[in-house]
């Protein structure tokens, strides 16, 4: 196993009395694309300070490549960041922006600095405006502009803080695509923060999912995409019915479970998800888009009233009434089964859709 | 309904620009009236001002103010913008003392500031002269400077500092290569203001001028003694002339950092 290039260690950071940062510890390797995942307000843009070193932290450790850089300030560490609102100086024009690292730092001379400025232009497709001023971009631009900025100082780690939360939909699919592949160009390690999960899905090698302080879960976009490991994480990413039931049986890793009258069987292939008992309250998590609607009873499948069927180009959106709870299906295509509201259906769904979490206080349906 | 307020608004603003400056526009015109009174106008001359380029006295105060502006200007400009930066990097309460104390010399009423400063160099035995006058004047002055540079430094965004030191940038090249360049239009426009504050100040001049060291506002204010001369229009007409210059190129220069 690599050593890690950036460890946090039980990080704790509060605002006067609000802990924002709650024994955060986290391992970042050399040259991976890692994305903090969370709402806003849960503390993902202030480790990213933490670890660019705008912000301090009130315990715990930062070690980059081995060493501790807690009280360096932000302009010793050789991490740089990429701000939100991009932050180009204004009186500067873009070669000059991009120059500002090397020329305060002395780390290269003016000629080696003209070549850098050229191939980092060249790096992210904004060859020739060099002469421009910031006011005469676009939002995409400034962003690229930011981001070579960044990268002429070769930074250990690249902060990208909700880079592209300021461009519109279409723009922001395109330069997803465009990180990711300049991430795997210049090998070097991005840690991302962003509050949109299929954002984080395509383009993340690990997600750390985090939520009032607390890193939730760290793995690969799949890992975390099929395999939640608590009720926010699964409500987070994906869409999911999660419903809370009682554990019937225990065998083999199957286990029954009564979700209302119904008597379901699920398989749990983490041994996290299959210590539960008989008589245990759990919550089970269904992936919408694994559901599956039948006209005729198929094997392991619940019965269901059809409420209201939503149908939204390339997938429809099937609203069942179980015995008084309500699912909700997303299916892309059925040619086996032609249903209305009010059609009594069996719903079934794929093995790997479903999860078992365990149970939350407070959990409601409703607030899900 | 709209037609008839926007026509309404437009005489409004030109009766009051013409009964502001209807005195000002008789100053004007009397500077070139070849009759000394001011009851008759009996035809055009440049007599007055030929006149007034051959006052050595005139001349001399001229010279002194101009001398004391400028050097107020840059003063003013240089611990204005010093406090304004300084005030940014302290903590918001001890940021609200400094903004106290600079308002302070605004609020002060001329006459009160000019004697305590009369007590205070006269106490430290400084020669009344071109020294006293620049301190005390920009005493006056620094607080516009400071307001404005301050003004100026809120807007910027703080992205821009954080990222300037992500970048590498001490403090002290934050402040040379990021913070003074975009403050620059604000340093320039505030201290052509107090330049223009300088030139014309009476009340505090007329505490801090020495034998030798007669300001002009002060110089016509003791010639008004003696009456109101034709001379004196023309004075007036040439400095309004100087000021309006000098507050037009300020409001230009802030325009053209605004866009």
């Amino acid at each position: 196993m690599n050593k890690p290039l950036l460890s946090l260690i039980d990080i704790n950071k509060y605002f006067d009395n609000f802990q924002v940062l709650k024994n955060v510890s986290l391992d970042i390797k050399d040259g991976e694309f890692l994305t903090l995942l969370g709402p806003s307000g849960c503390g993902k843009t202030t480790i990213l300070r933490c670890i660019a070193g705008l912000e301090t932290v009130d315990s715990g450790d930062i070690l980059l490549n081995g060493k501790s850089v807690v009280y360096l300030p932000a302009n010793k560490r050789n991490v740089n960041t990429v701000f939100q609102n991009y932050a180009l100086f204004p009186h500067l024009n873009m070669y000059d922006n991009i120059a500002y690292g090397p020329r305060i730092k002395k780390s290269m001379t003016e000629d080696e600095i003209k070549v850098r400025v050229a191939e980092v232009l060249h790096l992210v497709q904004m060859s020739g405006y060099e002469d421009r001023m910031s006011s005469q971009l676009s939002g995409g631009q400034m962003q690229r502009i930011a981001i070579a900025r960044a990268l002429i100082n070769e930074p250990d780690i690249l902060l990208l803080d909700e880079p592209l939360g300021a461009l519109d939909l279409k723009l922001r699919k395109h330069m997803q695509r465009e990180l990711a592949l300049l991430q795997k160009q210049t090998k070097t390690t991005f840690v991302y923060v962003t509050h949109d999960q299929e954002e984080a899905v395509n383009i993340s090698d690990r997600i750390a999912v985090m939520n009032k302080g607390v890193i939730q879960q760290i793995g690969t976009p799949r890992e975390v995409y099929n395999h939640p490991v608590n009720l926010f994480v699964a409500s987070f990413i994906g869409d999911r019915n999660i419903k809370e039931v009682e554990i019937l049986e225990n065998n083999n890793n199957y286990h029954k479970v009564k979700l209302g009258n119904n008597t379901v069987t699920i398989r749990c292939s983490r041994t996290a998800e299959c210590k539960s008992k008989p008589g245990d309250k759990a919550l089970l998590a269904i992936h919408m888009d694994k559901m599956k609607i039948d006209c005729n009873e198929m094997p392991n499948s619940i019965k269901g009233k059809v409420v209201s069927v939503h149908y939204a180009g390339s997938q429809t959106r099937t609203e069942l009434d179980v015995n008084g709870q309500s699912l909700t299906a997303i299916e892309y295509q059925n040619e086996d089964c032609e249903y209305k509201i009010g059609d009594k259906v069996y719903i079934t769904w794929e093995e790997s859709g479903a999860i078992l979490l365990p149970m939350e206080d407070g959990f409601e349906e409703s607030g899900v | 309904m709209n037609k008839t307020s926007n026509r309404f608004r437009t005489f409004y603003l030109s009766l009051f620009f013409v009964i502001l400056y209807i005195p000002v526009l008789g100053v004007v015109l009397y500077s070139f009236n070849k009759s000394p009174s001011t009851a008759s106008w009996t035809g055009f001359t440049l007599d007055w001002y030929r006149d007034l380029f051959n006052d050595k006295v005139i001349i001399e105060s001229f010279k002194i103010s101009i001398k004391v502006a400028l050097l107020t200007s840059i003063l003013s400009a240089i611990l204005g913008t010093t406090t304004a930066i300084i005030s940014t990097y302290v903590t918001s309460k001890m940021e609200n003392v400094i903004r106290g104390v600079m308002i302070l010399p605004l609020l002060v009423p001329e006459v009160a500031l000019g004697v305590s400063l009369l007590l205070f160099f006269s106490t430290l035995n400084l020669p009344f002269g071109i020294l006293t006058l620049v301190l005390s004047h920009s005493l006056f002055c620094m607080p516009y400077v400071y307001l404005m540079v301050l003004l100026r430094l809120k807007e910027i965004d703080i992205s821009i500092i954080e990222s300037a030191k992500d970048l590498g940038a001490t403090r002290w090249q934050v402040i040379k290569t990021i913070l003074l360049p975009l403050v620059t239009p604000s340093i320039i426009t505030s201290s052509l203001l107090a330049l223009a504050m300088s030139l014309d100040d009476v009340v505090i001049s007329t505490y801090m001028s020495g034998p030798t060291s007669t300001t002009l506002p002060v110089h016509i204010f003791s010639m008004m003694r003696v009456g109101v001369t034709p001379k004196i229009n023309a004075l007036s007409t040439l400095i309004l002339v100087g000021t309006f210059f000098i507050v037009g190129l300020s409001q230009l220069l802030n325009k053209k950092s605004n866009q």
